[in-house]
């Protein structure tokens, strides 16, 4: 398990200035999208996909294949995914925050492989300090010649627009994402088109990509695609970085090669369960994942295949980790809540059945449950995901909806007891058991932003002034 | 006819420029908004309909989506507890509850100065540093209850002109999802972003 | 959609189909017998996938699947199951879902018994509800314009209104606001949903959240009658269906007619139906008696007219008998009113356009002329003449529509600013009464964009007068020049009163003959007729349907000539400008109290049915003037509408064939004429030239709006208060060298006249030009000289 660190090298070698171009440039930046300047399209293209590279957004599809796919029409368009918001999920923080050039050379070698002279990068409006690191970075990069007009002295042309998101989770599907870019509600478009490559930032083809995928690029053309393939002899090629939280000794990102174990990941590198407790479920691959429990799944390997036979998937590389002591109807109640807060309400299962999966659970865990409760979510869910199958049969638009389903799915099969115990005692024995505090979701959420009916009431007053008239 | 200042004024012409649709600047064009208001009134989404060639409706569609275009009196600190899973396994709750309770904010309200405003929210990326909150989206990770007071009354007392997410981990923070690295000036000054292309980003010397 | 579309095989619930490929699965199905459930789904508009109601099942290799049929084409060979029990189960889970948060308060909704939500839910739902939740609340209907309410609770967030706000009528004023679970459709604050179209939302709402205010709880679905029929407001004639009860019309729907309205309506459209139940309706005849008018019987009524015409012609000639108007009612009615003129007064004096209108033998020439489906087939199109949102709505949306769904080329050439200026490729404006300028700028090619647009295979030309000041000739100048530079041009005249064309095709114009032939010798037009009334050369005056006085652009002429007139008989449905001091008033049936055929702006004719009584013993034109005929001992021989139909297909050959029973059984779309007609009226050559651009550093526009004191507007009381009123629109760069502030009252003076006027400041009408909407209530005639002096009035 020995292996050399990509993404995360440099700001692990020089801490305090990973982030200047300085550093960047002392350590090798740069080269690479100088070095694409003086390949084809194809060359790029082959290479990426020669190389296994996978998105790392969640999707886990070839970056390569995708790329292929764009569309002839021009202009064409890239945007880096930078929306980070799902439960569990903190690695593209870092890579923003501690290693921006990176990424930024990524853009430029992938915007080359894919003639676009327009790139941007969303980022999430809650991380403002990635955002200004990244901006500086570009800065840096106008002004040394490596974005703008002829880039590196040659004839190319690369604006780089960094743009910050409003707060919006949905909005890191990549056609929330796009809609959100033009101006529009960050609401998922319908599929087909699969791919934004066909047709995406208005209506143009375009390539979206998540941040550390595109930090792979400089390495990868570096080592060439042998050179990153041969890093690991797993199935799924080069590193990727995994985000541990929850009740571990060592929360944080680790870069990791593919083909080590949960229990490598949780009790060696993550350092074990906290006091000694006993490990009881945990989240796989960001909330969107359906749970592992340690009876079935401590020893399965970490990859994309080995992780979605066993019925879930690695998305983001979130992995979520509960103890003995943790209330499985709790922390069901809170993933679910926040797919019904994130929720964008174009599809009727998923705006209605994440919201009231959350009010079926808050009542079970505040002591209000019914025997039929825990049947009920279930046949709830399968409304949102027809025989909550997995990969889910959707009956949305987007997955986020039957995302929500993943908890259910872990209470039926893991913890119905648990669920039983709740309904039959009126409640929760857990320590710091919920209090009704949480927001409830009939009401507004965050009143701050909701002034609901106030554009009714203030146009009848106007209108019943127009009557007087 | 705009009622924005000069300076705001050119900072959204050049904002707009950035984009290859003037209507792609609506969220900045938000942000700038309430930066000159303190939050979205409807004068501001009037204003951004205007410049984006949109209607105020549609302006309005787009700023209720997303949850941090403010359109109600926000207070000077907005202070952003997470209460999702990563953060709730930690005690998230409790370090909420603990703000409720110091300031006497419950969630999604204003203090009566226009102080403090405080919301619960959901996952903010920082769950290898759990619990954590932000203020003005500035961020601390690894809060306990205890420090979640102090955090209450620090701005209550000292009224920082910028707040400064390393100043504000250093003083209430613990555990961090990776390591920062270096300290740095620079913050923000409102229940904004704080980010360069909005004129956001602010230091104590600028103000 | 004439060209045969390549087909492609489904096989549906077993059954293979042949449909058009790239056609959406949902259209498939349905068009051959396959009802598949939905609520966001709308023919007439782009698809959303939102509600998931039409979930069906196709079989793939990787097994069936689950797919929106609203949002999937078909594909050869695909196999859709629409009835298994997977999808039974999806659309019991949908139903469920949707009501979950639904209120249960049908019995009180207007929607009940004829809501699709309902309906649905009893034939796929799942019985009773197992949400015991408290459902989500908010307050109860808020008015989100004068017409219609909003009640959040029930909306199911389909997103049909907002798109048809958004993609057809182009007034994005009612969106989605916050998400999620929170998601609701509203306005901006203190911006209403003040859209001349609001009320086609009410009607494609799914359930009971949008309601329109002259509808609320006026009746249950199921006790109305249904008939349908089409608007006489709009010159294009969209269809309509009325719905009555106890004989007292509740409402108007729009019924989708390929050809003109694709089921929109224009408010004025579908709440236009107020005055008829209006009190001040006239309900008998009435002569004056030592200054006033008095109610006398029919007989009477009718005895008295008769004699004193006949002594009038017997004296001096039916030369001495003019007749105006004839262009509000049928054609049964415009053809007896033709034959009484020439058989029974046997004047040439007769003129139905009421001297505001384009010549009538440019109106009545028949080369090129655009059908409005033409629209969707041009490559260009051209729109120089009123502001068709204003004037004609249904014309409005189907430009609209081309420019923006079908990617046309449009050229909108205009005073001031239009509804569609937003979806134009080209915009001219020019100085009212300059645009003979701009147009010869445009043919020498000064704007040679716009001339190559023009240049185009196909173009569609729709003139009309866009300004009073640009006087009639115009609009024939325009065609002119687009019919030299064009490939193949084709010239759709616009007119104003909606049966205008059939009155034309009746003969009712100086110049003409019945079935558009040119008369041997021709008499006067409205102008002519009110001097010669002056002079004492005309000695009487019918009114029929017609308000000179109200309608020319230069009323003085029709003051003098109403004066001096020696007798003046009106037949109409109120009293309005023209006819308070006549000599006799005979009260007419109106709209929807007689049946009848009605031809609309490209020539098409459609069939008017009858739903209520008229009021007191008001008749149809077409009886009272058989009456009178044989009263003065002629007989017309006009038994009904329907005979007289068959009469006009027998003796005008543009209109053989149409008969009643053609329209109601085999041309559901209507007829149009000519279809070859054998008229042989072209267009005269005109000349481009015209007045010079004015000088004056100030110039008046005058046009028409959507809303104005028309008198059966007057008489809608939902309508009446949208009009805008006496207003005058100041540019704001020239408000302060005026000193003009919004409100403040300015005194317009032109050479014709002198009025005060709201000041409204507006960037939509141009620097120097100031623009006041004709026929408001309280505002004072100007005439057609655009030079104009404005000063603040203190
Ligand atoms: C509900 C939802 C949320 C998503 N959020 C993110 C995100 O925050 N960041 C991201 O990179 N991809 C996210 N994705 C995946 C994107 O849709 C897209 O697949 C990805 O950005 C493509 O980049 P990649 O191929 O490099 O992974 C999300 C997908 C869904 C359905
Ligand atoms: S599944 Fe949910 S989030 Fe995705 S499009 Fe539908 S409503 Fe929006
Ligand atoms: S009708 Fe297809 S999703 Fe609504």
């Amino acid at each position: 398990m020995t292996m050399p660190l990509l993404v995360t090298k440099r700001m692990t070698d020089h801490p305090a200035d990973s982030h200047t171009i300085d550093r960047y440039e002392a350590t090798g930046g740069y080269e690479q999208a100088r070095r694409a300047l003086t390949l084809t399209r194809d060359d790029l293209v082959e290479e990426v996909k020669a190389s296994g590279l996978l998105g790392r957004g969640g999707a886990a599809f070839s970056a390569g294949l995708k790329w292929s796919f764009l569309a002839p029409a021009r202009p064409s368009y890239l945007v880096i995914n930078g929306d980070e918001s799902e439960p569990g999920t903190f690695k593209d923080r870092q890579l923003l925050e501690r290693d921006p050039h990176q990424m930024v050379e990524g853009i430029i070698i992938t915007a080359i492989a894919n003639e676009v002279h327009h790139a941007f990068v969303y980022i999430r409006g809650e991380y403002p300090k990635p955002a200004r690191r990244v901006q500086q970075a570009v800065d840096e990069a106008y002004e040394k010649g490596y974005l703008g007009q002829g880039i590196f002295g040659s004839d190319y042309d690369l604006e780089l627009t960094v743009h910050l998101g409003g707060g919006a989770y949905i909005c890191g599907e990549e056609t929330a994402l796009i809609n959100s870019l033009e101006g529009l509600r960050g609401e998922p478009r319908l599929k087909p088109p699969y791919f934004p490559a066909a047709k995406g930032l208005y209506m143009m083809p375009t390539i979206v990509n998540n941040v550390e995928t595109v930090s792979n690029l400089p390495h990868i053309l570096s080592m060439g695609a042998t050179g990153y393939t041969g890093l690991t002899d797993s199935a799924d090629t080069g590193t990727f970085m995994m985000s541990l939280s929850g009740h571990v000794n060592r929360p944080g990102n680790y870069e990791l090669p593919h083909g080590i174990t949960w229990r490598d990941l949780i009790f060696d590198i993550g350092g074990g369960i906290r006091d000694d407790k006993e490990l009881k479920a945990w989240i796989p691959g960001g909330a969107s994942a359906p749970w592992f429990v340690p009876e079935k799944h401590l020893d399965l390997e970490i990859t994309k295949e080995a992780t979605a036979a066993a019925g879930s998937m690695l998305g983001s590389g979130a992995v979520i980790v509960m103890d003995e002591d943790t209330c499985m109807v709790r922390a069901a109640e809170r993933v679910v809540r926040f797919f019904s807060h994130e929720s964008c309400g174009q599809c009727t299962p998923c705006r209605e059945g994440t919201t009231w999966l959350e009010m079926i659970l808050r009542r079970i865990e505040e002591g209000q449950g019914r025997a039929v409760d825990l049947d009920l979510a279930i046949d709830v869910s399968d409304g949102i995901s027809i025989d909550l199958a997995w990969p889910p049969k959707m009956t949305t638009i987007c997955p986020l909806g039957p995302s929500a389903v993943s908890p259910i799915i872990a209470l039926r099969d893991h913890f119905r007891d648990e669920v039983d115990r709740h309904v039959a005692e009126g409640g929760c024995w857990f320590p710091g058991a919920m209090k009704s505090g949480g927001a409830t979701p009939q009401t507004p959420r965050s009143p701050l932003v909701t002034i609901s009916s106030t554009a009714g009431r203030s146009s009848q007053e106007r209108l019943s002034e127009g009557d007087r008239e | 006819m705009s009622h924005w200042s000069e300076a705001t004024q050119e900072r959204a012409r050049q904002i707009i420029s950035r984009y290859p649709e003037k209507r792609s600047a609506v969220m900045p064009l938000l942000y700038l908004a309430m930066a000159e208001e303190g939050h979205l009134t409807n004068e501001g989404m009037e204003e951004v309909a205007v410049w984006c060639g949109i209607t105020p409706a549609q302006v309005q569609s787009v700023a209720s989506f997303y949850t941090m275009y403010k359109r109600e009196r926000t207070g000077r600190y907005l202070v952003s507890c997470c209460t999702s899973i990563s953060c709730m396994l930690l005690g998230g709750d409790d370090v909420l509850h603990a703000v409720e309770d110091e300031s006497g904010v419950p969630h999604g309200e204003t203090d009566d100065e226009g102080l403090l405003s405080v919301e619960h929210v959901e996952c903010i990326g920082a769950c290898g540093g759990a619990p954590a909150v932000q203020v003005n989206y500035e961020l601390i990770e690894g809060v306990t209850p205890e420090k979640a007071r102090e955090l209450v009354n620090w701005l209550k007392k000292a009224k920082p002109e910028v707040v400064n997410t390393d100043e504000m981990q250093q003083l209430f923070g613990g555990g961090r999802s990776f390591d920062w690295a270096i300290t740095e000036e620079g913050g923000a000054v409102g229940p904004y972003p704080a980010f360069q292309p909005l004129g956001t980003v602010k230091t104590e010397a600028d103000s | 959609m004439t060209d045969q579309p390549n087909l492609v095989a489904v096989i549906i619930n077993g059954t293979e189909h042949q449909v058009p490929a790239g056609e959406m699965l949902i259209k498939a199905a349905q068009d051959n017998g396959t009802y598949i459930p939905r609520f966001c789904w709308h023919e007439r508009m782009n698809p959303v996938g939102m509600c998931r109601m039409c979930l069906v099942e196709i079989e793939t290799p990787r097994g069936p699947t689950m797919i929106t049929a609203c949002t999937n084409p078909v594909a050869d060979g695909m196999v859709v199951h629409t009835e298994n029990p997977a999808v039974k189960k999806a659309q019991e889970a949908i139903l469920e879902f949707l009501l979950a948060n639904h209120p249960l308060d049908c019995p009180v909704c207007d929607k009940g018994g004829e809501c699709p939500l309902q309906d649905q839910a009893l034939a796929y739902g799942p019985g009773e509800s197992r949400f015991v939740e408290i459902k989500r609340n908010y307050e109860k209907p808020i008015p989100i314009s004068d017409l219609v309410l909003l009640d959040r609770e029930r909306c199911i967030l389909c997103a049909r209104c907002t798109r048809f706000s958004d993609e057809i009528s182009g007034d994005p004023l009612i969106e989605f606001k916050d998400r999620g679970n929170q998601t609701e459709v509203n306005t901006f604050p203190d911006l209403p949903f003040s859209s001349y179209f609001s009320g086609n939302t009410v009607q494609i709402c799914p359930v009971g959240a949008l309601t329109a205010t002259p509808y609320r709880f006026r009746a249950r679905p199921w006790d109305l009658q249904k008939v349908e029929s089409s608007s006489m407001f709009d010159t294009a004639h969209p269809r309509i269906e009325i719905h009555s009860s106890q004989n007292e019309i509740l409402r108007y729907v729009g019924v989708d007619n390929d050809a003109t309205n694709h089921g929109w309506l224009s408010d004025k459209d579908r709440f236009g139906f107020e005055y008829l139940r209006s009190e001040n309706r006239l309900r008998a005849p009435m002569v004056r008696r030592d200054g006033r008018l008095v109610e006398v019987d029919w007989p009477e009524a009718l005895d008295i007219v008769a004699t004193r015409l006949q002594l009038i012609k017997e004296e001096d000639g039916g030369q001495a008998i003019a007749i105006i108007g004839g262009a509000n009612g049928t054609n049964e009615d415009a053809f007896a009113l033709s034959r009484f003129a020439r058989e029974v007064i046997g004047t040439p004096h007769v003129d139905a356009t009421v001297g505001d209108s384009l010549s009538t033998h440019f109106l009545a020439a028949t080369v090129d002329r655009a059908l409005i489906s033409d629209i969707d087939e041009a490559d260009t199109i051209l729109v120089w003449g009123p502001d068709l949102k204003e004037e004609h709505p249904t014309l409005y949306l189907r430009v609209r529509r081309a420019a923006q769904e079908l990617g046309k080329t449009l050229i909108v050439v205009h005073p001031a600013v239009t509804g569609l200026d937003d979806r134009a490729s080209h915009k001219l404006s020019y100085r009212p009464g300059g645009g003979h300028d701009l147009l010869k700028d445009i043919s020498s090619g000064v704007h040679d964009d716009v001339l190559e647009a023009l240049s185009a295979a196909k173009v569609v030309a729709i003139v009309g007068i866009a300004s009073v000041a640009d006087g009639a000739q115009l609009a024939e100048s325009v065609a002119a020049v687009a019919r030299q530079n064009a490939g193949s041009a084709k010239i759709l005249p616009l007119h104003r009163r909606a049966n205008t064309n059939g009155a034309l095709d009746m003969g009712l114009a100086p110049n003409l003959n019945p079935g558009r032939q040119a008369a041997p010798n021709p008499g006067m037009g409205t102008r002519a007729i009110m001097d010669a009334l002056d002079s004492g050369e005309v000695r009487a005056l019918l009114l029929v349907g017609a308000d000179p006085l109200a309608d020319m652009p230069d009323p003085r002429p029709a003051r003098a000539g109403l004066e001096a007139a020696e007798y003046v008989i009106s037949l109409d449905l109120f009293i309005n400008e023209s006819n308070a001091d006549v000599d006799v008033i005979l009260p007419a049936a109106g709209f929807a109290e007689k049946e009848g055929t009605v031809t609309n702006i490209e020539g098409r004719v459609q069939k008017l049915n009858r739903v209520r009584p008229a009021p007191g013993s008001a008749r149809p034109d077409w009886a009272i003037l058989d009456d009178l005929a044989s009263q003065m001992g002629y007989s017309l021989g006009l038994a009904s509408a329907e005979t007289i139909a068959k009469e006009i297909s027998e003796s005008i050959p543009l209109y053989a064939g149409v008969t009643h029973d053609h329209l109601e059984w085999e041309a559901r779309d209507g007829a149009v004429v000519p279809i070859d007609g054998g008229t042989d009226f072209e267009y005269l050559p005109v000349a481009i030239d015209g007045p010079k651009t004015p000088g004056a550093q100030l110039v008046l526009h005058q046009a028409r709006t959507l809303y104005d004191d028309g008198v059966r507007l007057r008489n809608s009381p939902s309508l009446h208060p949208l009009a805008p009123g006496p207003v005058v629109h100041v540019n704001p760069s020239d408000a302060p060298g005026l000193g003009v502030k919004s409100d403040s009252t300015l005194v317009v003076t032109t050479a014709h006249g002198e009025g005060r006027f709201k000041a409204v400041v507006d960037d939509k009408v141009p620097a120097g030009v100031v623009y006041v909407p004709l026929g408001q209530a309280g505002g004072a005639h100007l005439g057609t000289d655009p030079v104009v002096r404005v000063k603040v009035d203190n």
